[in-house]
């Protein structure tokens, strides 16, 4: 808890009994009553000062990014290896797939099924994830699916048919929820103005696990089967254990020395009264009844969908359509994950540089235009018919798309407050529906050759980003329209009813308003000036 | 942009390496080839298609020019064989990356090598260990005639023109061993159990700090019950004096 100054009553001067009690205890025992004044020096519950600048909830104002400071920057780093490891996991088949399908007897439809396998699992498991981060906490969610997908991944080493191949498949991409609790532990842990940043570099540098993958689990086959001489049936089996011992490190790793939020973690939090308790179904309704929900979760399935889509199909389009060979079409395939390093963090810049200049509705316009782009290039993508302009426009494609991508959830943040784990979760689950989607239109049967795939893929993408336009925020505005006289603490105390407000359960929430209001960009930062929390008592 | 400057050193790497590719001998060239006879036996049972087992069975394979071309001169530019196994049709439907293709070049037909020897015109016998990558599917074996470069000029094989008869299945391994069940079966539990028992321990923690904050909050509690009560009896009397 803040440091709470003492509100020096005439009564405390003149020594009425009981006022030299004041401080005594050293523990301040009245947690539903919220005595707060700005401190000097911001520091968390154990009164040691932060290392980064802070807001009123803590959040820093600021990302360094070779720091591994406690909470902020530890979290950060905590987040997105966790994340890559569980992309690292998921995609671990696909480039060990030739030695695979000849152990497991596969043909073309198995390994079409175990590909949308992969990417349907996190669908349920994204959704779940959201209503466990608003609930028990990111750090919970993220250890506990680490470390309960770790047994699918060693299951991948025992499987030894075509059906056992599939399940394996479906089940470790279940790990791929840990999307959820990275963005909404960077939502809760850096403050609005650089949440942009933060979700775009951790979701990047975690996605680049299914390009690092691809040339990572050949290297370590090599080794097996070369070093050690294992027969390459087996040898592609024992380079499993790799994967899921990172599971195993990780997990534990962040159930040592995570944290929820700058102040603590959500169990000790809510002992102390910081934290609500909150309840599922509250939880889910706001986050259900949004509308801006379903309208991001529509654009984001076309544009983590579509780059989901391309790793599935890139590297077989090139080999088939262009004739070249199996590992320089799987290098091209690669890059496509490795561009996330650089591409995501940068929607996420955009999206943040944006609302400095115009306010949120920077971001929407910014989002749209990177995402409209993408779908522009992916037509062209599925247009061109020679090898070289192919590759150019394949790498410039994915770059807006993942751009795209970043910008998404430089927005999501400011959807909700209570419900940020529902959103985020359904949000990121659409991407996985965008996926399996497409790639059932599109790229199951023989109706539409690959490159006419890509070409529709590229319509509906514009299409489904048009969407963005219904989107509007009262306070803030939306695409088309300027904002109304409401307020960010209408907007979030909104979702809290009568009965929760009049206990101060919302508090939180309005801290988040009064941070929020950088959203409305410079024109109107000078109306309500109010810099300072209201006490409340 | 460095993005832009990847892009560009990708794609000029990837024109280089297509234009330094070229096309192989056309199969259908060789038809009229077909110089060679070849007969592929598993050794166990002696008999030339069936069942047989990888890392235990031998192929036995025997090759030698069809008497037919004896003296023809057919044979004159032929420097070395290559013996390969091939796989049947049926193992080809729906596996694109074992796909027949006239050219020799791309053609993934005949994608493991047996061995190669000596081109003599009274052949020869080769005895084959089944290795153990060999995956499990049907097969027959073809035997190319080449030159000192290694242009295929002739071939055999051990079935006919459509690949239906004399076909030898292989058995493959699984790859599995038990020592890698034990290993895996082991890190589960071992992920699980070390998770159950985190939680187990925050949860134990925490009931301790509950009860403790309880049994804190209770006494406060009375603390300032008490104290207001006295607040309060000191006000009244005060306001009666």
């Amino acid at each position: 808890m803040a440091p709470q100054g003492e509100n020096q009553t005439d009564a405390d001067l003149t020594g009425e009994p009981g006022s030299s009690l004041h401080g005594v205890t050293g523990h301040e025992v009245f947690p539903f009553i919220n005595m707060e004044t700005v401190a000097e020096e911001p520091t968390d519950l154990k009164g040691r000062k932060f290392s980064l600048p802070v807001d009123s909830e803590h959040k820093a104002k600021k990302l360094k990014i070779y720091s591994f400071a406690r909470p902020h920057m530890l979290t950060f780093h905590l987040s997105w290896i966790s994340f890559m490891t569980c992309f690292f996991s998921t995609f671990a088949a696909p480039p060990l797939l030739p030695i695979i399908r000849e152990n497991l007897n596969l043909t073309k439809k198995d390994i079409a099924n175990a590909g949308i396998a992969s990417v349907s699992g996190s669908i349920i498991s994204r959704l779940l994830m959201g209503t466990i981060c608003d609930l028990f906490g990111p750090r919970y969610g993220c250890a506990i699916l680490l470390m309960a997908t770790a047994p699918a991944v060693f299951c991948m080493s025992i499987v030894s048919s075509v059906d056992g191949f599939i399940l394996v498949r479906f089940f470790i991409s279940f790990a791929l929820a840990t999307f959820v609790s990275c963005q909404f532990w960077m939502s809760s842990m850096f403050n609005g103005q650089i949440v942009g940043l933060a979700n775009g570099l951790a979701a990047g540098w975690g996605n680049a696990g299914g390009g690092i993958t691809q040339l990572v689990m050949p290297l370590v086959y090599d080794l097996i089967a070369k070093g050690i001489g294992a027969e390459s049936f087996t040898a592609w089996r024992l380079a499993f254990f790799l994967p899921g011992c990172m599971h195993i490190v990780m997990g534990l790793i962040v159930l040592a020395i995570g944290q929820d939020l700058p102040d603590g973690n959500y169990s000790s939090l809510k002992r102390s009264g910081d934290k609500v308790n909150d309840t599922f179904f509250k939880v889910l309704q706001y986050g259900v009844t949004n509308y801006r929900t379903w309208i991001f979760t529509i654009t984001y399935g076309y544009c983590l969908g579509v780059e989901l889509t391309v790793d599935n199909i890139i590297a077989q389009y090139f080999y088939d359509r262009f004739d070249i060979n199996l590992k320089i079409a799987g290098t091209i395939g690669s890059t496509v994950g490795l561009m996330n390093i650089i591409s995501r963090p940068a929607g996420g810049i955009i999206s943040d540089m944006a609302a400095r200049r115009f306010g949120m509705r920077g971001r929407l316009w910014s989002l749209w235009i990177l995402q409209t782009i993408g779908g522009v290039l992916c037509i062209g993508l599925g247009l061109l018919g020679n090898l070289g302009p192919s590759v150019v426009v394949l790498v410039i494609f994915s770059t807006f798309m993942e751009a795209a991508c970043g910008a998404t959830f430089g927005i999501i943040p400011f959807i909700s407050r209570r419900s940020l784990g529902v959103i985020s979760g359904a949000v990121g689950a659409g991407g996985n529906a965008g996926s399996i989607l497409t790639q059932v239109l599109f790229f199951q049967s023989s109706k539409y050759s690959t490159e006419k795939g890509i070409m529709l893929m590229g319509v509906m993408a514009i299409a489904c980003t048009a969407v963005l336009f219904l989107v509007y925020f009262p306070q803030w505005g939306g695409m088309l329209c300027p904002p109304s006289k409401a307020t960010e603490e209408d907007y979030y105390g909104g979702e809290w009813n009568e009965a929760e407000r009049a206990k101060n359960l919302h508090r939180n929430s309005i801290k988040f308003a009064e941070n929020s209001r950088t959203e409305r960009g410079p024109s109107r930062q000078s109306q309500n000036s109010d810099s300072s929390p209201p006490t409340k008592v | 942009m460095s993005a832009m400057k990847i892009a560009l050193v990708l794609a000029v790497a990837l024109l280089a390496l297509v234009s330094v590719a070229e096309a192989g001998v056309s199969f259908k060239s060789l038809n009229s080839s077909r110089t060679l006879t070849v007969q592929a036996k598993i050794q166990a049972t002696n008999v030339t298609s069936g069942q047989a087992h990888v890392g235990t069975d031998h192929l036995v394979i025997s090759w030698a020019l069809n008497s037919s071309f004896d003296g023809t001169g057919k044979d004159a530019r032929y420097v070395n064989v290559k013996i390969k196994l091939c796989y049947a049709p049926v193992s080809q439907t729906d596996r694109g990356w074992r796909k027949t293709k006239d050219d020799l070049e791309k053609d993934k037909t005949c994608s493991k090598g047996i061995t190669q020897q000596k081109y003599v015109s009274t052949g020869n016998t080769t005895t084959w260990r089944i290795t153990k990558d060999v995956p499990g599917a049907v097969y027959f074996v073809r035997v190319y005639a080449v030159d000192a470069v290694g242009t295929e000029l002739a071939f055999g094989q051990t079935t006919d023109k459509t690949k239906t008869t004399n076909l030898i299945e292989i058995v493959p391994i699984s790859g599995r061993h038990v020592s890698i069940d034990i290993a895996a079966a082991v890190f589960s539990v071992f992920s699980v159990g070390s998770l159950m028992g985190f939680l187990s321990l925050e949860a134990i923690k925490q009931r301790k700090a509950n009860s403790k904050a309880g049994h804190f909050f209770r006494a406060a509690f009375t603390d300032i019950i008490r104290g207001h009560s006295v607040l309060r009896e000191i006000k009244i009397i005060k306001s009666k004096c």
